[in-house]
């Protein structure tokens, strides 16, 4: 079952359009990521699949219905995390979670649904005016949550939250869409998509530029991969270059830099330089996934703060990949 | 129903902002004093001394109680999308008319709430200092006050539901404020006294005192509540307030005070709920 789908949606304020003629189809199960820069038109196209923005053209459909006509019984069966919707200052985060259960008629366990977000019993009883940044998109999150939803929409789910928060919260992710549950969330954080999401979407300025598993993206625009080995007696370059799935060597001092058909070929260029010398340190940046967002979104000098995050996370999952190779 | 779910969560949040109760006590305490007042110094002669006290309640209510409806009001849902919170809100099985309808609910609860609380303390005191209640007379003035609560509260929903920020919801609340209370209880500077001067001085059209009432009615909730509070006193007792409602035509007599009044209600209600159907929340 195609649980979002929509057919050239399109919408305008006044002369500047926000969505542009956008086609989507999400399947049942699955986990998509909705990528791109701030302001290409994630969270527009999201509140026009919660009717909280009414589309211009085109047409739209969750779970079947459309949220035009039928934004009640889609919010009946799907949780959705909402971009930069403060809470309720004067709620506690149990009444929170409460008032969501009780107005979808579910019987979750309130205790259980904090602890799984990792908030305490104590932070629980504390009105969330009191709570930090983080904290609250937790509580967001387990709101979200409430009520057993067959969909998630999750818009920026990662904001506000700490690194050890971002890989929870994608550990849940992970679980929830293992039960069947269909997850669609935006971010503009390469990282993050890449460690969850089956699917992407990149938007830029309206449009929906690419779409397809990360592989099949990275595939089609050929970029590959890089290593970076510092060794105490470097080989000469073309004693590598004959390795599977290298491009290119370059050897400079203690350095070598080897360019990459893809990631799986940096295990076996590390292998081969351990053979020959003393491995002192790796550096394997997956710029590619970088390269990749900004070819398709036309953003070179990608915000600084953001990119860096990109790298890091990027280097986070390389580094798990290679712990369990 | 969800627009009682809605009313109950939004109860929950609002019972704990002092303002609203704030206000509300600060109409309890001003209803005390003008009652103390006729305690010490007297009624009129001739008529319980009650009758005089809820005649001044009237006229102090007309003045507050729309104050109080619109504090009470006026940010419930503007508010709400100014903080993104209503981005929560209607994640839950709820369409748009809930909300504003569960709002409405929510805000008249806690308006009706206090001014109960303010007319059970001027009846403890009507029986104590003037051992005389007026049952009728007591309960109709209550009733009538309340309804009048309700169309400002109706009003400050449609405001709320209208305005997507903080600052203009409480531009519009102050705008309504000013041009249906302020500048009709005060003569002179009113636009009944305006309707007079530029319809009969200066255009010399010789329209009588009914018509500008009544168009005054039309525009001012205010002017139909004190309309309305004709139908609860008695005849003997306006007479000596120096009115006479029998010489009035009959679009200027308390029903049709009444009838305004119900529209104030339903009307600004229904335009709340179109206005908020259409908005972009963003």
């Amino acid at each position: 079952m195609t649980v979002i789908e929509t057919n050239d949606l399109t919408k305008t304020f006044g002369d500047l359009t926000a969505v542009d003629s956008l086609n989507l189809a999400i399947e049942e199960g699955e986990i998509y990521g909705f990528l791109g820069p701030n302001g290409a038109g994630k969270s527009t196209t999201i509140n026009m699949l919660l009717d909280l923005i009414r589309r211009s053209s085109g047409s739209a459909t969750v779970l079947g219905y459309d949220p035009e006509e039928n934004a009640k019984k889609i919010r009946q069966r799907i949780g959705v995390l909402p971009e930069g919707g403060e809470l309720y200052d004067r709620l506690t985060g149990r009444e929170h979670l409460t008032w969501m259960a009780n107005s979808k008629g579910a019987d979750d366990d309130i205790e259980a649904m904090l602890e799984r977000v990792g908030l305490s019993a104590e932070d629980g009883k504390r009105p969330v005016g009191e709570y930090s940044k983080g904290m609250q998109q937790r509580l967001a999150f387990g709101m979200a949550l409430i009520g057993d939803p067959d969909l998630l929409i999750l818009d920026e789910p990662s904001s506000g939250l700490d690194p050890t928060g971002m890989q929870e919260m994608r550990e849940i992710i992970k679980e929830e869409a293992d039960g069947g549950r269909t997850v669609f969330f935006s971010s503009h954080i390469l990282g993050e998509v890449e460690a969850v999401c089956d699917r992407v979407g990149i938007m830029n300025e309206g449009r929906l530029v690419a779409e397809g598993t990360l592989d099949d993206l990275r595939g089609d625009l050929d970029l590959g991969a890089s290593i970076s080995v510092e060794v105490s007696d470097p080989p000469r370059a073309s004693a590598l270059e004959s390795l599977d799935g290298v491009r290119g060597v370059t050897v400079r001092d203690h350095t070598v830099d080897a360019t990459l058909t893809g990631p799986e070929a940096k295990v076996r260029v590390v292998t081969d330089l351990d053979d020959r010398t003393t491995v002192e340190d790796i550096i394997s940046e997956d710029t590619s996934l970088e390269q990749l967002f900004n070819t398709y979104t036309g953003n070179g000098e990608a915000n600084t703060a953001d990119s860096g995050q990109a790298v890091e996370s990027a280097e986070e999952a390389e580094t798990r990949q290679e712990v369990a190779q | 129903m969800s627009a009682i779910g809605v009313m109950r969560k939004d109860i929950l949040d609002v019972r704990r902002a002092k303002i609203v109760w704030f206000v509300g006590l600060l109409f309890t305490l001003v209803t005390v004093l003008f009652f103390y007042q006729i305690n010490e110094f007297g009624g009129i002669d001739g008529f319980a001394d009650v009758l005089l006290g809820l005649w001044n309640l009237v006229f102090v209510g007309a003045l507050f109680i729309p104050a109080i409806a619109l504090v009470a009001a006026y940010l419930s849902i503007a508010g709400e999308r100014e903080s993104g919170s209503i981005k929560f809100l209607l994640s839950t099985p709820i369409n748009r008319r809930d909300l504003v309808l569960g709002k409405f609910l929510s805000r008249v609860t806690v308006v009706t709430a206090s001014l109960l609380f303010a007319f059970v303390v001027a009846a403890v005191l009507s029986l104590v200092w003037f051992s005389d209640l007026m049952i009728g007379t007591f309960v109709a003035i209550a009733a009538l006050t309340l309804l009048y609560a309700l169309a400002y509260v109706a009003v400050a929903i449609a405001i709320s539901a209208s305005t997507a920020t903080r600052s203009r919801a409480m531009g519009g609340a102050l705008a309504f404020y000013f041009l249906t209370n302020l500048l009709i209880l005060f003569n002179g500077l009113s636009i009944d006294a305006a309707l007079d001067y530029l319809l009969n001085d200066l255009l010399d059209l010789g329209i009588g005192q009914d018509p500008i009432n009544f168009v005054t009615m039309l525009i001012s909730p205010t002017q139909s509540y004190l309309t309305s509070t004709t139908l609860a006193f008695p005849e003997d007792f306006l007479v000596n307030q120096g009115l006479n409602p029998d010489a009035a035509a009959w679009y200027v007599q308390g029903e049709m005070g009444l009838a305004l009044l119900l529209a104030w209600l339903v009307v600004p209600l229904l335009i709340g709920v179109v206005r908020f159907e259409r908005a972009n929340i963003g």
